[in-house]
C-alpha cells in the first residue's frame, strides 16, 4: 500500500479543503469456526477499502470506497459533499492541533500466523472443540478462531503520513451443557495483537470450560436483591470499562453542557485508593497500536487519580472544543467508518487488599466471576457474570447462576470500599460497541474490587 | 468466473453486492457531517471433493485470488450436506422505492431539522441526536446449479435520541423507524411518539422489589422475542441447544400466541425475493395458538438435519445489517405477533399495579439460549391502579421468556407496532415477572 504514497500526496495537495485525511486499510483474515463436530466455516479472505474526511467551514463530508483508484476525485467528493453541509452546520467543528507525523510502524510476530497453514489451525481448533465435546453432558460448542492483519496508511493534509501493521488474533471457546430443560454455558475469550503463539496449549482451557458448564447445570439461580459483591479481575476491569470507561469518552460531553458540569475534574468519584487508568500503548495487547486514526499518538492518562475525576479522553475535535490535549482516542473499527472517541486500554490500578481482606467480614453477598457482556447508557450501567458464588459468612459457597448487576454509575463508584492488589490487565476475542461500530478490540483490567449495595436481577 | 470454476468443483455460487450508502447525521440538534458509503463485495462458496469452501474480497477485479482462497479452504472442509439453490419462481415482494432512490441531501437534512424542531418545542433542554440513512443495493447471485437472480433494494431509515441531563439523573429516550419505502418512514410521527415517551418520563416512581406483572410496549417485546429468535433457528435445534428441540407440533406456549415470520412483507426492511442463498423468501407460521410449528433453516442446517430452507439463509446477524463476509446463517425475517382484543389503554386501566417497559439494557446479555432474561429497565414505568405513577430507575427485570410465554401470558394489546425496523408486535402483558429496584 506504501506504493500509493505519491497518489496520496498528490491526492491531498488538490484538495480545496480546509483539512483533508486519508485512512486506507489493506487487510487478509482467516477463521476457523466448529460448532459441535462440525466446521460450520473455514475462510482465507481480503478486504481493502478507504476512507476520506474532509473539513470546509465547520461541516464535515466523508466518502468510503472499495476501490483505491482516482482518490482526487473522491476527495472532491469529498469536498463537496462538506461543503453542502457546511452551509447548514450550526457549531463549525474545529480540530485541536497536533504535531505533523512520518512514521513507519512494522510488528514482530513471534509465530507470524500468516505463515501457519489453514490445515495447521484447523488441527488445533478442532482439538479444543473435541476436547470440550468429550466432557459428559456437553451437548454443543462453539469454537471459533480468527486471525487479521491489517496494513493501515494514514496522511492528512498538515504532513502526517503514517504506515502501521496491525495484528489481530483472537480465539473463543463456548461449550453448552444440558439436562433436561436447563441449559448452561461457559466459555473463554483470549485476544491479542501476537503471534499464532496466543492460541496454543490451551487445552486445560478448553476442558476447564466445559467442565464449568455441567457446573453451571446444578448452580443455584440467584435471588434478586441487593448484594455486597467482589469483582474478579476480569469483570471489574468490564465494570470500569462500560460504567465509568464510556462515561469518560468527551463526545458524549463536547457539545452537552449538562454532562459537562457533572464530569468536572476535580469532582470526587470515590475512595482515596481509586486510581483508574487510561494507558497510552501496551504493544502486544489487543486493540494497541501506536497512533489512533486521526494519526495522534496516544498517550497514557489518568482518568481517576486518588478518587478525583482528572480529565477525559478526547479527539482532536472535543480536545479543540474543550481546550485539551487530544489523547490519541479517536479510533474507527474499519475504513467504513469515521474515528470517534474510544477506550483502548482501561484499568483500575491495583490497591492493597488481598482477597482474603476483602472477603472477612462478609456475612451473605456474591463473589462475581468473568463477564458475559456489559452495557452501558451513561450513568446506567448493567453486567453479567458468567459464573458466581455465594459469600456466606466470610467464605467463598455454593455456584450461582444468571447474575446480572446493575447500577448507577456516579454510586456504585463511591460503594467500591476495596481494592486489590492482584492488578491483571485481560484481552478478549469479543470488543467494545459504540455509535453503531462493533466489536473493536479493547482490554481492559483491574484487581479485585469489592463493592457495596450493587443491585442483581433475578427472582424476587 | 462460473465457467472457470465449473471446471474445477461440483458446486460454486457467487455472491455479489454494491451498495451506495448516505448517512447524515445531527449531534446537539445540529448537523454535523454527511457521508458517502460505496461499498463493492464478492462472497464465493464452492463444493470440492465433496467439502465446502468459503471466501470473500472488495477486489472485483481479481476473480483469481477469491478462487484460489476458497478452494484452499475447501481442502480441509466439512462435507457439504447441501446443493446450492437451483432455479426456482420467486414470490412478488416489494424492496424497490424510486423515492428513495430519488431522495436529495437537502431533503434529508431538512427531515433532520424538522425532528429537531419539534422536540425543541417540547423541551428546549434536551440534547438531541438524529440520523438519517438511505441506501441503494443492488444483489445478484448465480449458482452452478441454475440459479440467476439479480436484486435492487431501497433502505431508509432514521433514529433519534433526546438526553435529559440533570444532577444524579441522566434520561436517555430513543425512537427510530426504516423501511425500504420512504412513504412508510414518517418522521414527524418518530418526533410525536418520542415526546410521548418523554412526557411519560416527567415524574419519578420507585416501584417495591416483587413479582408483579409487566406489560411490554411493541418495542419493549425484544426482551421476549429475542430468546425466541435464538430457539427457534433450525440450527439450535439440531445441536440440542434449544428448548423447543422435540416440541414441533406440541403446545408450547399459551393458547393466544401465535408467531409468524414473513420475508415477503412488502417493504419491510428484511424483506426480498430470496434470501442470501437464492433460496424464495416465505411467510410461515412459528407458532399457531401456541403450538411450535415450524423452525427457521438455511440450506445447510437443513441438509444435516433432513429438513428443507425456508428462505431464512442471510448474511446479517440476529439484530445486525447484512455483511457479504459473513456466510450466510439462520435469520429470522420480519416477524408479527398476532394482536388480541384490548387497547392500550385497556390493559393498563385493568392494571393493579405493575410496570410498562419500553427500553432495556443489556439485551442478550445473559443465558438467552435457555430463555433467560435479566435487564435494567432503561424507559419504563410504574403502574397502579390503571394509572402510569413515574418512570423507574436502578430496576430490573428478570424472568425466562418460554416459562413466562407459556403460563403468565394474560394480555395482548389490539394494536400491532413495528419495531426495530424486524418485527410488528402488540403490547404484551404478563404477569409474574421479577422486579427489583432500589
Amino acid at each position: 500500500m506504501k506504493e500509493l504514497q505519491s497518489a496520496i500526496r498528490a491526492a491531498l495537495a488538490s484538495s480545496r479543503a480546509d483539512y483533508t485525511e486519508i485512512r486506507l486499510e489493506r487487510e487478509w483474515r482467516t477463521q476457523v469456526f466448529f460448532q459441535r463436530e462440525n466446521l460450520e466455516n473455514i475462510e482465507s479472505s481480503t478486504e481493502v477499502g478507504g476512507i476520506i474526511r474532509a473539513l470546509v467551514d465547520g461541516g464535515w463530508g466523508i466518502v468510503v470506497f472499495n476501490s483505491l483508484d482516482e482518490l482526487e476525485k473522491k476527495i472532491e467528493e469529498a469536498y463537496r459533499t462538506a461543503k453542502a453541509v457546511s452551509a447548514k452546520v450550526g457549531e463549525k467543528s474545529v480540530l485541536a492541533p497536533t504535531e505533523p507525523v512520518e512514521d513507519e510502524v512494522r510488528v514482530q510476530l513471534k509465530k507470524d500466523f500468516r505463515q501457519v497453514s489453514l490445515a495447521k489451525k484447523k488441527e488445533l481448533i478442532e482439538r479444543y472443540n473435541r476436547l470440550m465435546l468429550s466432557v459428559p453432558k456437553v451437548v454443543a460448542t462453539a469454537t471459533r478462531y480468527t486471525d487479521s492483519f491489517k496494513e493501515w496508511l494514514f496522511a492528512n493534509s498538515e504532513g502526517t503520513f503514517i504506515f502501521e501493521e496491525r495484528p489481530d488474533i483472537t480465539l473463543f471457546l463456548m461449550a453448552t451443557a444440558r439436562e433436561d430443560g436447563n441449559i448452561q454455558q461457559a466459555f473463554e475469550s483470549f485476544g491479542e495483537a501476537q503471534g499464532f503463539e496466543l492460541v496454543e496449549g490451551l487445552e486445560q482451557k478448553a476442558e476447564e470450560t466445559a467442565k464449568r458448564a455441567v457446573a453451571l447445570l446444578s448452580a443455584k439461580p440467584v435471588k434478586g436483591g441487593q448484594y455486597t459483591v467482589i469483582l474478579d479481575q476480569e469483570l471489574a476491569g468490564v465494570f470500569i470499562h462500560e460504567a465509568f470507561g464510556h462515561l469518560c469518552e468527551a463526545d458524549f460531553t463536547y457539545k452537552n453542557e449538562r454532562m459537562r458540569e457533572l464530569l468536572q475534574p476535580g469532582r470526587e468519584f470515590g475512595v482515596k485508593e481509586l486510581n483508574v487508568i487510561e494507558d497510552g500503548y501496551l504493544p502486544g495487547r489487543r486493540g494497541n497500536y501506536r497512533y489512533d486514526d486521526e494519526g495522534v499518538p496516544r498517550r497514557r492518562i489518568y482518568l481517576i487519580k486518588s478518587g478525583v475525576l482528572q480529565g477525559l479522553m478526547h479527539s482532536r475535535e472535543t480536545a479543540a472544543k474543550l481546550g485539551a490535549l487530544p489523547t490519541g482516542n479517536a479510533r474507527a473499527i474499519s475504513y467504513r467508518f469515521e474515528p470517534i472517541v474510544r477506550m483502548r486500554n482501561t484499568y483500575i490500578d491495583k490497591g492493597s487488599h488481598t482477597f482474603a481482606e476483602m472477603i472477612r467480614g462478609i456475612d451473605h453477598g456474591i463473589y462475581a466471576k468473568s463477564a458475559f457482556g456489559g452495557q452501558t447508557e451513561l450513568e446506567q450501567f448493567t453486567f453479567s457474570a458468567a459464573y458466581a458464588y455465594e459469600i456466606e459468612h466470610g467464605e467463598v459457597g455454593e455456584m450461582l447462576r444468571d447474575v446480572v448487576l446493575t447500577g448507577n454509575v456516579f454510586a456504585t463508584l463511591k460503594n467500591i470500599d476495596m481494592i486489590g492488589d492482584d492488578l491483571k490487565i485481560n484481552g478478549s476475542s469479543g470488543g467494545c460497541g459504540k455509535g453503531g461500530q462493533a466489536p473493536l478490540g479493547v482490554t481492559d483490567g483491574a484487581p479485585h474490587v469489592r463493592i457495596q449495595n450493587v443491585i442483581i436481577g433475578g427472582r424476587a | 468466473m462460473l465457467e472457470k470454476l465449473k471446471r474445477k468443483v461440483e458446486g460454486a455460487e457467487v455472491y455479489e453486492i454494491r451498495s451506495r450508502e448516505t448517512p447524515v447525521r445531527f449531534r446537539a440538534g445540529e448537523l454535523e457531517s454527511a457521508k458517502s458509503v460505496e461499498r463493492a463485495g464478492r462472497a464465493l462458496r464452492i463444493i470440492k471433493n465433496g467439502r465446502l469452501g468459503y471466501s470473500t474480497t472488495t477486489d472485483l477485479e481479481d476473480p483469481q485470488s477469491l478462487i484460489e482462497n476458497a478452494l484452499a479452504s475447501a481442502e480441509f472442509g466439512d462435507p457439504a450436506p447441501f446443493r446450492f439453490a437451483t432455479k426456482a419462481k420467486p414470490p412478488e415482494v416489494r424492496c424497490f422505492d424510486p423515492a428513495v432512490e430519488r431522495l436529495e441531501l437537502e431533503r434529508m437534512i431538512r427531515m433532520g431539522e424538522e425532528v429537531v424542531d419539534k422536540i425543541r418545542a417540547y423541551n428546549p433542554e434536551l440534547h438531541i441526536e438524529v440520523g438519517l440513512s438511505r441506501a441503494v443495493e443492488e444483489l445478484s447471485l448465480v449458482t452452478t446449479e441454475g440459479q440467476e437472480l439479480r436484486e435492487r433494494g431501497t433502505f431508509f431509515a432514521l433514529s433519534v435520541e433526546a438526553q435529559r441531563t440533570e444532577e444524579g439523573d441522566i434520561l436517555i429516550v430513543y425512537d427510530e423507524a426504516a423501511s425500504r419505502s420512504l412513504k412508510e418512514v414518517d418522521h414527524d410521527q418518530v418526533a410525536d411518539s418520542l415526546i410521548t415517551t418523554l412526557r411519560w418520563c416527567e415524574r419519578l416512581a420507585r416501584p417495591p422489589t416483587k413479582e408483579m406483572p409487566v406489560l411490554f410496549t411493541p418495542r419493549g417485546a425484544i426482551v421476549l422475542l429475542l430468546p425466541l429468535m435464538v430457539g427457534l433457528s433450525g440450527k439450535s435445534v439440531f445441536l440440542g441447544t434449544s428448548p423447543l428441540k422435540g416440541k414441533l407440533g406440541e403446545r408450547a406456549f399459551a393458547r393466544d400466541f401465535t408467531l409468524v415470520d414473513d420475508g415477503t412483507v412488502p417493504f419491510a426492511p428484511r424483506s426480498s425475493r430470496f434470501d442470501d442463498e437464492g433460496v424464495p423468501t416465505s411467510k410461515r407460521a412459528l407458532i399457531d395458538r401456541g403450538e411450535v410449528r415450524q423452525f427457521l433453516y438455511d440450506l445447510k442446517t437443513a441438509g444435516v438435519a433432513k429438513a428443507e430452507s425456508t428462505g431464512n439463509g442471510f448474511k446479517s446477524g440476529l439484530l445486525s445489517g447484512r455483511d457479504f463476509k459473513n456466510p450466510p446463517g439462520i435469520v429470522p425475517t420480519t416477524w408479527t405477533v398476532s394482536p388480541g382484543g384490548e387497547s392500550f389503554e385497556q390493559l393498563l386501566s385493568g392494571l393493579k399495579e405493575g410496570l410498562i417497559v419500553d427500553q432495556v439494557l443489556g439485551l442478550g446479555q445473559g443465558n438467552i439460549t435457555s430463555g433467560e432474561f435479566s435487564n435494567n429497565v432503561a424507559v419504563g414505568f410504574y403502574v397502579r391502579d390503571g394509572e402510569i405513577f413515574g418512570r423507574v430507575k436502578n430496576t430490573m427485570i428478570a424472568g425466562n421468556s418460554y416459562e413466562l410465554l407459556r403460563e403468565r401470558l394474560i394480555g395482548l394489546g389490539s394494536e400491532v407496532k413495528w419495531a426495530y425496523g424486524f418485527f410488528r408486535a402488540p403490547p404484551i402483558l404478563i404477569d409474574g415477572v421479577g422486579v427489583v429496584s432500589r
